[in-house]
């Protein structure tokens, strides 16, 4: 019993190891994340690398409370595993908990993958050692914040690599001037669209009277889509289908009282709508399968084999044997190989080869001729 | 340290190559005791290499259904193939378990009569074709296609069961598997 024990808590623990115990050389997806991933080994200093990675953060000179800007990483002297794959933070503070920009009050509008998520991951092409990726991001309050960024890669010795920016970098947040023509304060722009159809943009301003409208695909390739005015600052606009899943970006140029304004590129992504199960229904029909497929199994076999039950009060093998005193014993004629007990031996004895189990097996199928000519 | 995709790897390979073997030996193990091959001193040999690889198989599946979930891109169950997969690899696992219980409890005894031999071997080999078929829905799902594409079939259909059935269908398995469970001990006991 103490065996078996200790057999399920191996087999358990090599179980919970598959799920959670792997590296992930080919990454985690984009999402938000503190500095630390989530206690991936990248961030343990007990295990990790320093990267020689240098990270520099950018943007543009002026940032106004409310209206969208982009903030863009570049990420120099890059080193990677043979995946090439690296992944690269926008974080606010360097404490490994609470240092998101979400947490300073920071909202990611859109990150280069069509995503609004502060880790991002990039398969570098071989042989390039330099990156850019630019956030679009958005505040509410005003003030300074020091923005930092981190980077997680692999290395030639399977080691996980992680690094910093050396210094912060601060932006400050000014006022908005009077009559700026801008996105609307509650306009968040979407982020994904699905394949084959055409994606519908509706956007709301403030201070506007004419937009322009502009979208770049992969390639570089910047076009111009017409605009109609739906209302007071309120636009519509349309971006051809997605045949595959790629990305477009797209911007506006608003023009009104005040100066001219061209927002920052926006990130939208296309991709197959996603197909969606009740998982926990999945799950519980699983192992419902499971049961009934082994139940039936056993079911049944316990049925094909079985005999009757014997007892301590059954008498019956007493009642056969006072029967087979007084009775001449049957003949071994007729025997089937449904029959368990075994046949008895012919005169030459067990054939040649042949086992005592084997006989015991098989024996009736040799009196019935299917094996070797079957003459006893 | 390995990525769960090369591990879902590494353990398909295991349970695809040993329920394989397991097919193949139950194959023979079946022709040899309805007397089509007439070979009855291998019989004892084919009957412990299918269970033996069929244990193998089953204890690498659980490895490979949990690396195949976390390896599988995206959150969760997201594509139809997958769910089948876990269907068929459910399945198939507890084909297995029925066929090496009764062995494991009840011996030779399996062997002994012609619709117990024919359940048995049916049994390990519904275990081996619900596994050959996950594997080939994995290949259909990772690269495109499969094998098994010949024979069309529906990976993208998913038949789910409502929950209320599905919890009927788990409790009346869990009270076939006790009641078998009692049976087979029940045949082993000497009063």
């Amino acid at each position: 019993m103490k065996s078996r024990i200790h057999t399920v808590l191996v087999l358990s623990l090599l179980l919970l190891c598959s799920a959670f115990g792997a590296a992930e050389p080919g990454g985690n997806g984009d999402s938000i994340q503190d500095m630390q991933c989530g206690g991936a080994c990248h961030g343990d200093a007990s295990i990790n690398e320093t990267s020689n990675a240098i990270l520099s953060l950018s943007s543009p000179a002026t940032i106004y409370v409310g209206i969208p800007t982009t903030l863009t990483l570049t990420a120099a002297n890059l080193e990677t595993s043979s995946t090439r794959l690296i992944g690269l933070f926008l974080l606010t503070d360097m404490t490994g908990h609470s240092d998101t920009p979400q947490d300073k009050g920071w909202e990611i509008l859109s990150d280069v993958n069509g995503g609004s998520m502060n880790y991002i991951e990039q398969t570098l092409n071989p042989g390039q050692n330099e990156t850019n990726i630019s956030w679009v991001i958005r505040t509410s309050t005003l003030g300074s914040t020091t923005f930092y960024a981190a980077i997680h890669h692999g290395g030639g010795d399977a080691a996980p690599f992680f690094g910093t920016s050396t210094i912060g970098f601060e932006v400050s947040v000014e006022p908005v001037p009077e009559d700026l023509p801008r996105l609307a304060a509650d306009f968040t722009p979407p982020t994904l669209r699905e394949l084959d159809t055409p994606t519908e943009l509706n956007i709301k301003t403030q201070f506007t009277d004419s937009m322009q409208f502009e979208w770049k695909s992969e390639d570089g390739l910047i076009s111009n889509s017409l605009v109609n005015s739906t209302g007071n600052n309120s636009w519509t606009t349309t971006i051809p289908a997605a045949l595959q899943p790629t990305t477009v970006q797209w911007r506006v140029i608003l023009e009104g009282e005040g100066p001219e304004q061209t927002t920052p590129w926006f990130t939208l992504a296309a991709e197959e709508s996603s197909w969606e199960v009740a998982e926990n229904a999945v799950y519980l029909q699983a192992f419902a399968l499971l049961f009934m497929t082994a139940g039936i199994v056993i079911i049944l076999q316990t049925r094909f084999i079985s005999k009757p039950a014997t007892s301590k009060y059954d008498e019956t093998p007493v009642v056969l044997e006072d029967l087979a005193l007084t009775q001449p014993s049957p003949t071994p004629q007729g025997l089937t190989s449904d029959d368990p007990s075994p046949p008895l031996l012919p005169a030459t004895g067990l054939p040649i080869g042949w086992t005592e189990a084997q006989w015991n097996a098989y024996g009736h199928d040799y009196l019935a001729g299917k094996y070797g000519g079957g003459q006893p | 340290m390995i990525s769960s995709e090369t591990f879902h790897v590494v353990t398909t390979e295991l349970v695809v190559g040993a329920f394989s073997v397991a097919g193949l030996s139950f194959t023979l193990c079946v022709l040899i005791h309805l007397g089509i091959l007439k070979q009855p001193s291998w019989a004892p040999m084919f009957d412990h290499v299918a269970h033996f690889t069929l244990a193998f198989g089953l204890a690498a599946t659980p490895f490979a259904i949990l690396s195949g979930l976390s390896s599988a891109p995206g959150d969760g169950l997201n594509s139809p193939i997958l769910v089948n997969k876990m269907f068929l690899s459910m399945t198939g696992f507890g084909f297995a378990l029925g066929c090496l219980m009764t062995r494991w409890r009840l011996g030779d005894k399996v062997w002994s009569t012609s619709k117990s031999i024919t359940l048995h071997a049916a049994s390990g080999l519904a275990a081996v074709g619900s596994m050959l078929l996950t594997a080939s829905a994995g290949g259909t799902f990772a690269r495109g296609e499969s094998l098994l594409d010949i024979f069309h079939l529906p990976y993208e259909q998913v038949l789910l069961f409502p929950m209320l059935v599905s919890v009927t269908v788990l409790l009346l398995g869990a009270s076939m598997l006790v009641l078998g469970w009692m049976r087979m001990n029940a045949s082993l006991t000497v009063h």
